[in-house]
């Protein structure tokens, strides 16, 4: 137990004690995922603002004046819309085309003469038509046919109204929903669900990329390897110090990407000032959650150092856990896009798959805990499997010495 | 009982696609050791001898318990390099050019780290680095990254860490390569020390000057056998000349031929 506890420190302080380390393992992920997901927020927020304040460019022939003042009537809205309107006259529909396409015009209406009067005569004359030109490729195009697409049909349901003799008879059926059913904490735990458990899983392995390799295949590549092989302790030693150095390693440097993520996070959701509800969760749900990054990062952490024992350099070991990352990213977007979080114990047997699972569930308030007792005891299993492997490797001469 | 003994040892080597391509051969498998035998003894300095590539390193590496041999067996105090490979690690000190310290560190961290891995309480530890970092004049140096420090400083540093737990057998290979004169003087001056004190010194070198100067009884290895193994004294009578370079270049020579033959 003491030669594990002094690899460990040893490892701890070699991170430690470089200042270019901590900044690039425990400040730099934080910081960068904080400045990343703010930047895309703020786009997204400046681009669906910049689409709104546009004012919509709109050609038009022979608009009924009722619909011609609904649409006028959108800028006194909460979020007002501003519309230009245009008279076609002589220009041709493939001119319209090219400057809609061009994005000089917004969307071109070109209603029947007597519009109105093909309406009120429904029972005489042939249905009026309506020529749309819009361009979906374009932002502003598209949201103002929306905007217009949703005015015209309160403008077809006024008019059905008004050809029934007494409007009350429009009404089919009355439509009425429990208000009760939803959970709010579970409505917004789905959101978490959906991202958190991706992310946290990316993030453990991300960090513990960045100094497993460095820390047994760069021993080998530097040479050092066999100063620690030439000591008395035991190579199983020599691998749970590595191991656990490592995973509290990898776990702060997760930790700093997290941080910097629930910063960015109402900015890139959109939110409000009031930004998003952590507190949904109780203390319990918070330890499980560290239970569960404790065991997942113990198998990241464990494979990423058999890889980099058996890899003759650094360089070597990146190129080879490279698809197990990748494995790893499509097993957290399974779990976090897929179907809701599965119940069944056999699932939480699984490496990692099983611990992205569980961390969806307790964020959704579905988890059950003999799949939390089969998260914790499958992780020590593997990793154990791990430490019993890289020990094997600490006492392979080939994997040990040879160039 | 004691003693460090050598039996036999026979060590075959695969050879990778980049190794046969360096060596410059076809073969899959290269034969290091061919049954290498020797014995050193409490209070003597062991030289083994022999060029480039004879199997010299290869044979401290199994003493070492870095590698096994196919064959044959160590034994250091009785106890087995294959079997009990712990317990001779607590009895050695091993260093060769190949074995580098973490660059990062300095050297009071690595003395005190190493004290720890070989079980030696904090007390003993400090008192053993004040007496070796004064020996080898690296007390002003000790809280100096060894990145910053010069080829001689490290190679300094690295005796005195493989002494932390003052193992009764040295294993040296090549201790004063690359040195300069001043440090290999530190270096050679210390191993007569240790003999004095009734260690057991084991040196592997290409000069044989060292091995004049320093070693009580000397194994000449060339091609993963041993071509002599006696006396200084003894061995430098073989020769025509009586002097440790004729015999050795005639082994070289006549393993050469046997080689061709």
């Amino acid at each position: 137990m003491r030669n594990i506890f002094t690899v460990f420190r040893k490892e701890m302080y070699r991170v430690l004690s470089d200042m270019r380390l901590v900044l690039m393992i425990f400040l730099l992920p934080g910081i960068s995922i904080f400045a990343m997901y703010w930047l895309i927020g703020t786009l997204i927020q400046n681009q669906t603002e910049a689409v709104q304040q546009h004012t919509i460019i709109v050609y038009e022939e022979n608009m009924p004046a009722d619909i011609r003042s609904s649409l006028e009537g959108l800028v006194d809205l909460e979020r007002p819309v501003n519309m230009e309107f245009h008279s076609i006259d002589t220009l041709e529909d493939s001119d319209l085309k090219e400057k809609v396409r061009e994005g000089d015009i917004d969307v071109v209406l070109r209603f029947d003469a007597d519009f109105e009067a093909k309406i009120s005569n429904y029972d005489q004359a042939e249905a009026p038509s309506l020529f749309i030109i819009y361009n979906y490729g374009r932002q502003n195009s598209s949201f103002g046919y929306n905007q217009i697409s949703s005015v015209l049909n309160q403008y077809q349901s006024m008019k059905l109204m008004e050809r029934l003799e007494d409007p009350s008879h429009a009404q089919i059926f009355v439509t009425d929903y429990a208000d009760d059913i939803v959970d709010e904490r579970q409505m917004t735990g789905q959101g978490f669900a959906m991202l958190l458990p991706f992310l946290i899983v990316i993030f453990l392995f991300a960090g513990a990329m960045s100094i497993g390799p460095d820390s047994i295949a760069g021993e080998k590549e530097r040479n050092t390897i066999a100063t620690l092989l030439i000591t008395p302790i035991k190579r199983s030693e020599i691998a749970i110090g590595k191991i656990s150095s490592l995973a509290l390693l990898s776990f702060i440097s997760a930790l700093s990407s997290f941080v910097g993520l629930a910063f960015s996070l109402p900015k890139l959701m959109q939110m409000d000032t009031n930004g998003v509800e952590y507190n949904i969760y109780e203390p319990i749900h918070f330890v499980l959650i560290l239970f569960t990054l404790m065991a997942t990062v113990l198998i990241i952490v464990g494979l990423i150092a058999v890889i980099s024992a058996y890899a003759k350099t650094i360089k070597e070991a990146s190129m080879l856990i490279m698809p197990f990352y990748l494995v790893t990213m499509i097993i957290g977007l399974l779990s976090s896009f897929g179907t809701e979080p599965s119940g069944q114990l056999i699932v939480h047997f699984i490496p990692i798959y099983g611990s992205v699972n569980f961390l969806s569930s307790i964020f959704v308030f579905q988890y059950d805990f003999a799949n939390f007792v089969a998260v914790i005891v499958s992780s020590v299993v593997y990793t154990s499997l791990f430490i019993y492997l890289l020990t094997r490797l600490f006492s392979s001469e080939k994997v040990m010495f040879q160039k | 009982m004691k003693s460090l003994v050598v039996k036999d040892i026979k060590k075959t080597f695969r050879l990778s696609k980049k190794q046969r391509k360096i060596e410059q051969t076809d073969e899959t498998k290269k034969v290091a050791l061919r049954g290498v035998s020797f014995e050193a003894q409490p209070g003597e300095i062991f030289g083994l001898l022999g060029p480039n590539g004879a199997g010299k390193t290869t044979a401290l590496r199994c003493i070492a318990t870095l590698i096994k041999p196919d064959q044959g067996d160590i034994t250091v105090d009785g106890f087995s390099a294959i079997k009990a490979s712990s317990e001779v690690r607590k009895r050695i000190a091993f260093l060769t050019n190949e074995m580098k310290l973490e660059d990062h560190f300095t050297p009071n961290y690595l003395f005190r780290y190493f004290s720890r891995l070989h079980n030696i309480s904090d007390e003993v530890s400090e008192m053993r680095k004040q007496a070796l970092f004064k020996r080898f004049g690296i007390d002003k140096f000790q809280e100096v990254k060894v990145s910053d420090l010069s080829t001689g400083m490290k190679q300094k540093i690295s005796i005195a860490i493989s002494l932390v737990h003052d193992p009764d057998y040295i294993i040296f290979d090549e201790p004063t390569n690359g040195l300069d004169v001043l440090t290999a003087r530190t270096v050679t001056d210390y191993l007569l020390e240790m003999r004095a004190e009734g260690k057991t010194v084991i040196l592997s070198t290409h000069i044989l000057n060292v091995v004049e100067k320093l070693c009580d009884r000397v194994g000449i290895i060339i091609d993963g056998e041993m071509k002599a193994l006696d006396s200084l004294e003894n061995v430098q009578n073989i020769a025509s000349d009586q002097t440790l370079e004729t015999l050795f270049f005639d082994l070289v020579k006549e393993s050469a031929v046997e080689e061709h033959a």
